[in-house]
């Protein structure tokens, strides 16, 4: 009854003091309920993503003496399967090719026969570089190698009997051709590095021809799959959906009864997913739980700003008999007053920003889950509601006497506990301990090892950057600490310009609130920190996402000629510049090498302007700069970068002499060039993941006898790529495939990128914004409005506004002075940390950190604003004594 | 009756808290001066609108009605620090202040040196015998000593009108007669006007002069009448 009057009075009479907690209890609510609507939107994304990059969910590979029929009608019949067609394989000795009077031929390849609507019934497993799908279709490489366009004969070499001659319909590429060659069944090891670079795809009736004699003398030659397309209503996680793919795997595999055998690419793609959906919760580690502890923090201090007062009511009661549990139940209801208008008000921001950043208004992916992250969100709410008040309430009301609950300053001669035992100084060499140790074996944060199911964290290596961020807030404490409690001449010096005559009264003020100061500062910096290392990671994101969808496609707008055109650079340059839009032309010659028995690409770039044409990273590279390799090759031609696989393989060393093997463009005879090793390119614009070469494109040009160009790589003036793109291929048409950054930034992006870590740090970001200011301008102004009665007396003894703004102005310095530079210099370390210890989510790995100053200024701004804010006010307030604190005199 | 010009002066002054039903009127409307010299006991029961009549006189508040004037001082803002000392009822020490620093506050506020200001506020304490609480902080004296420390900082800017209002109510009686000497011994070393507010009776009959409040209006002038109406 007492704690229902005692509310009743606070929230009419003092209604600031619950409130500032529960706003502080409803950001923190806000943030992890966001965060949970965040995973939920991620985890579905991932399984979408997952799912939409597979184009053969299942190839079921039919068993010696196994029916195909039998094994089709099976898989057709699977329940959950909604369309099944038999494909067949067979191999070939070589293929031939007769043009322009000289005759290719390829060394083993592989023929396949398609059914009929195939390429419709998985589309994207082929796609059409030119001519027809209608027919027999050749691979890009196939085409490249054997010099075949569309209407040539090529002759297909079968083991035991003639060869056949088949027409080329069109040159298709093969984007999934990994997982179409798979040897299925075989362990991730035992596949073939790469897959079959010769291949010619029939309809089933031209195939039945051709393999006809095959089939009948030597059957086994001539391999069926199924290839099947499941239902896609699967579960929402990566995870859920994975086990369920695979149980049904199984499930098939032990009804087929040894007669077929499932290669699982659908399962595949999910078990990526589910490994990133690890990443996402450790994302939520990282840039989530910080900010929930942060809230936490901010609201301790805000409602610490009321403690005195809060301390002094509480020794009115006891001078009025109130006892220890009637004080225990008046912090109670304060605490669930306070704890549950913040928990509603946290969740419906929660949902307010869930169904504008993620389209989504749920807090989880399933029923389940909501409630359970809603349920989490609160009890988080209501813990730092209770560690705000009902904590040193309790704490007070066992152990402080009247006069003990009336002191407002105390002496602080004794460090904390923590200090005492240099526990900061403890958890830091401890952090730096674990990464140091973990950066030896390349921090891997996700384990997955190949062939176990489970994906798990190495939740140890965590320890470094958890550590590290406790260990450095604890420091930022003690040197605060030590400023105000042995700095006091240099502290006075630094005050005099704000606070004049006064400035030894205000550093000794200030001595004195050491603690409370100390702990303003240490917060401020922790979430400038947070602030700034998120900004930073995030920033450092989208750059390099940038980057990778910028290597994959080459250039804003990149321009790849059909295979066996043959575009000289000066007329592909002459062409593209007088298209609207077009800013600059890059030509990229695109080879095919061979060093011994392997087949490479080669790429002959023009040194002199590829750097900046192509935005080559120095990270793309080993043996120096991307700059210092491009200077290398101009000055001497015959210079090469290979790849380090090539490298190791074929042991070599700098200057060592490579002879490669090239076709001549005039005699298409292949040719021995020779080049000399300078250096690596672990990536290149355009580029294969795998193994390539960069050369000088005169030299490759003068010893080919062809200036042929592969590709033009494509800069705007600032228009939209893609409107850029769809000009570029009015104009040239089918005869050069078009693609721009706007749309492979879609298909190039990760399934971490599906995770919207945009949204995820637009999240944080404005999470932070609101963190930095409420533990700057809020908690400064909320500790002034406490402090009334102490600027009303100093007012009654007559201090001018100017000289009272000698206390606001100099503590407000302190904290955000001292929070903001102590806190840029721990963003800097935690940044360099998460960006190493998150490298995983990189591809590639960033050269160096991007640092968003527009962000990092506006926090700062926005701080000092809000510090501004809260002394401008706490000032015009002062400006005559507050009459209710002068009556209390 | 004094001469020369009032040190302040009440012309109808009065003072209402809040609005409307609920509005409280602390202060009728109120004529009276202090000049130089005079020493004033102000008595009147708990709720009579002492405290509120000296607040109008320090120039802590305004008055909603009439006027509050410093003929012989100036404006507001030349009160204070120096001319005007207030002594409040209840703690007005600043917390995270030593009781020195408190002491010479208000003297650096005037625009002394540091230095200056701590070796007069050394004085102003040795005065009370205060000076071993020098070191102290407020929360670490207690509430006599503390007001007894007020009464030294007021003193210490020697001031040209000292309104203090109930110093001794805190105190035991020996301590508050002691104060009330220094009180008295201070104004009438620097010449100063001294109006004590007390519902102590032996207190206010230290005083030469006396003014009765009652219901927000001064009743009875037990010498001859300072104001004029």
């Amino acid at each position: 009854m007492v704690a229902l009057s005692w509310l009743r009075g606070l929230v009419t009479h003092r209604p600031t003091r619950p409130l500032a907690t529960a706003l502080g209890v409803a950001v923190g609510v806000a943030l992890i309920a966001s965060i949970g609507t965040f995973l939920s939107s991620t985890n579905s994304k991932m399984t979408h993503r997952a799912i939409a990059r597979v184009s053969i969910d299942w190839q079921v590979e039919a068993q010696p003496g196994a029916s195909p029929a039998d094994l089709l009608s099976k898989v057709s019949t699977f329940p959950g399967v909604t369309r099944a067609l038999a494909v067949q394989f067979a191999g070939s000795p070589s293929f031939t090719a007769t043009t322009q009077g000289s005759t290719q031929t390829t060394g083993a390849a592989r023929v396949l026969g398609l059914p009929a609507g195939y390429a419709t019934a998985f589309p994207g497993e082929l796609r059409l570089l030119s001519g027809s799908l209608s027919g027999v279709l050749v691979a890009q490489q196939t085409a490249s190698n054997l010099h075949v366009v569309p209407g040539s004969t090529v002759t297909i070499a079968r083991p035991g009997t003639t060869p056949t001659n088949v027409t080329v319909a069109g040159v298709v590429d093969l984007p999934y051709a990994d997982s179409l060659f798979q040897h299925v069944g075989a362990p991730p090891g035992a596949q073939a590095q790469a897959p079959p670079d010769n291949v010619l795809l029939l309809p089933q009736s031209t195939f039945n021809q051709v393999e006809a004699p095959i089939l009948a003398k030597r059957p086994e030659l001539i391999k069926t799959q199924i290839h099947a397309s499941l239902s896609h209503a699967l579960a929402n996680s990566p995870s859920a959906a994975f086990d369920d793919v695979v149980s049904r795997a199984r499930n098939l595999e032990s009804r087929l009864t040894g007669t077929g055998l499932v290669g699982d690419n659908l399962g595949t793609a999910l078990d990526t997913a589910r490994q990133d959906a690890l990443y996402a919760q450790i994302l939520f580690l990282f840039l989530g739980v910080p900010g929930a502890i942060l809230a936490g923090l901010v609201t301790a201090l805000i409602a610490s700003a009321g403690a005195d007062r809060r301390r002094r009511d509480s020794a009115l009661l006891r001078t009025r008999g109130a006892s220890t549990r009637t004080l225990v139940r008046i912090a109670l209801a304060e605490t669930v007053f306070a704890g549950v208008i913040g928990v509603l008000a946290g969740l419906g921001a929660a949902l307010l920003i869930g169904k504008s950043s993620f389209g989504t208004a749920s807090f989880g992916a399933g029923t389940v889950s909501a409630v359970l992250w809603a349920l989490g969100a609160a009890i988080v709410g209501l813990l730092i509601a209770a560690g705000s008040i009902a904590l040193p309430a309790l704490r007070d009301a066992r152990s402080l006497t009247v006069a003990g609950q009336r002191r407002q300053i105390g002496r602080t001669a004794r460090g904390p506990l923590w200090a005492r035992y240099g526990l900061d100084f403890i958890f830091l060499a401890i952090a730096g301990f674990i990464y140091w140790q973990a950066s030896q074996n390349g921090y891997q944060l996700v384990l997955a090892p190949e062939g176990v199911a489970q994906v798990s964290v190495n939740w140890y290596a965590l320890l470094a950057p958890v550590l590290g961020w406790i260990g450095a807030g604890l420091l930022v404490y003690r040197l605060a600490d030590l400023v105000l409690s042995r700095g006091r001449i240099p502290l006075t010096g630094a005050l005099r310009p704000l606070a004049g005559e006064l400035a030894p009264t205000v550093a000794s003020t200030m001595s004195r609130q050491r603690r409370l100061l100390s702990r303003a500062v240490a917060l401020v910096a922790l979430t400038a920190a947070f602030a700034g290392s998120t900004s930073v990671f995030n920033s450092t994101y989208r750059a390099q996402a940038e980057a990778d969808a910028r290597l994959s496609n080459g250039a804003d707008v990149a321009v790849t000629e059909s295979p066996g055109a043959s575009v000289g650079v000066a007329q592909g340059i002459a062409q593209l510049k007088q298209i609207r839009g077009v800013g600059s032309v890059e030509p990229l010659q695109h080879r095919y090498a061979y060093i011994g028995a392997d087949l490479q690409d080669l790429f002959g770039v023009r040194p002199g302007t590829i750097t900046t044409a192509g935005k080559l990273q120095n990270g793309w590279f080993q043996g120096g700069s991307a700059a210092d390799l491009m200077k290398i090759i101009a000055k001497d031609p015959s210079a090469i970068l290979v790849s380090a696989e090539t490298v190791k393989d074929y042991q070599l060393h700098r200057g060592d002499t490579l002879n490669l093997r090239l076709q001549n463009g005039q005699t298409k005879q292949l040719t021995t060039v020779p080049f000399h090793y300078e250096g690596v390119a672990k990536e290149f614009p355009t580029a294969p993941k795998d193994s390539f070469f960069v050369a000088n494109q005169s030299y490759v040009a003068a010893k080919t006898g062809s200036d042929a160009v592969g590709s033009f790589l494509v800069q705007t003036d600032g228009t939209n790529p893609a409107v850029v793109a769809k000009r570029i291929s009015s104009v040239v048409g089918s005869s050069a495939a078009v693609t721009d950054i706007v749309n492979q930034r879609v298909v190039v992006g990760s399934n971490l990128t599906a995770v919207e870590l945009s949204g995820l740090t637009r999240i944080e970001l404005g999470f932070a914004l609101v963190l930095a200011a409420a533990a700057t301008g809020l908690a400064l102004g909320l500790g002034f409005q406490e402090r009334r009665r102490t600027f009303a007396i100093a007012s009654a003894l007559g201090a001018r506004s100017r000289q009272l703004g000698g206390f606001v102005w100099g503590e407000s310095a302190f904290v955000t002075g001292g929070g903001l530079v102590l806190g840029a210099v721990m963003a800097g370390v935690l940044s360099i940390t998460l960006v190493h210890v998150l490298t995983g989510v990189f591809d590639p790995p960033p050269d160096a950190l991007s640092i968003p100053w527009g962000y990092l200024i506006g926090v700062g701004g926005a701080v000092i604003a809000t510090v501004l804010l809260a002394g401008i006010i706490t000032l015009r307030a002062l400006r005559r004594p507050a009459i209710e604190e002068l009556r209390d005199l | 009756m004094s001469e020369g010009l009032p040190l302040v002066r009440c012309s109808g002054a009065a003072r209402t808290y809040g609005k409307g039903p609920t509005a409280t009127v602390a202060l009728q409307a109120t004529y009276c001066e202090v000049f130089a010299g005079q020493r004033i006991g102000l008595v009147g029961p708990s709720g009579s609108g002492k405290s509120t009549l000296l607040h109008l006189m320090a120039g802590l508040d305004d008055p909603t009605v009439g006027d509050v004037s410093w003929p012989a001082i100036g404006t507001r803002d030349e009160l204070r620090p120096g001319r005007v000392a207030v002594i409040f009822q209840g703690p007005s020490l600043l917390p995270p202040l030593t009781v020195l620093e408190n002491t010479s506050l208000p003297l650096v506020i005037g625009g002394m040196t540091d230095k200056d200001a701590r070796e007069v506020a050394h004085t102003a304490l040795r005065t009370l015998d205060l000076d071993v609480l020098a070191d102290k902080l407020p929360e670490e004296i207690s509430g006599g000593q503390a007001q007894r420390v007020a009464v030294a900082r007021a003193l210490a800017g020697e001031p040209t009108l000292i309104l203090a209002d109930e110093p001794t109510g805190q105190l035991d009686r020996a301590s508050g007669a002691a104060v009330v000497e220094v009180l008295l011994g201070a104004s009438e070393h620097a010449g100063s006007a001294l109006l004590i507010s007390t519902h102590d009776m032996t207190v206010a009959e230290r005083l030469p002069e006396r003014w009765e409040m009652h219901s927000g209006e001064i009743q009875t002038d037990t010498r001859e009448a300072q104001w004029s109406r």
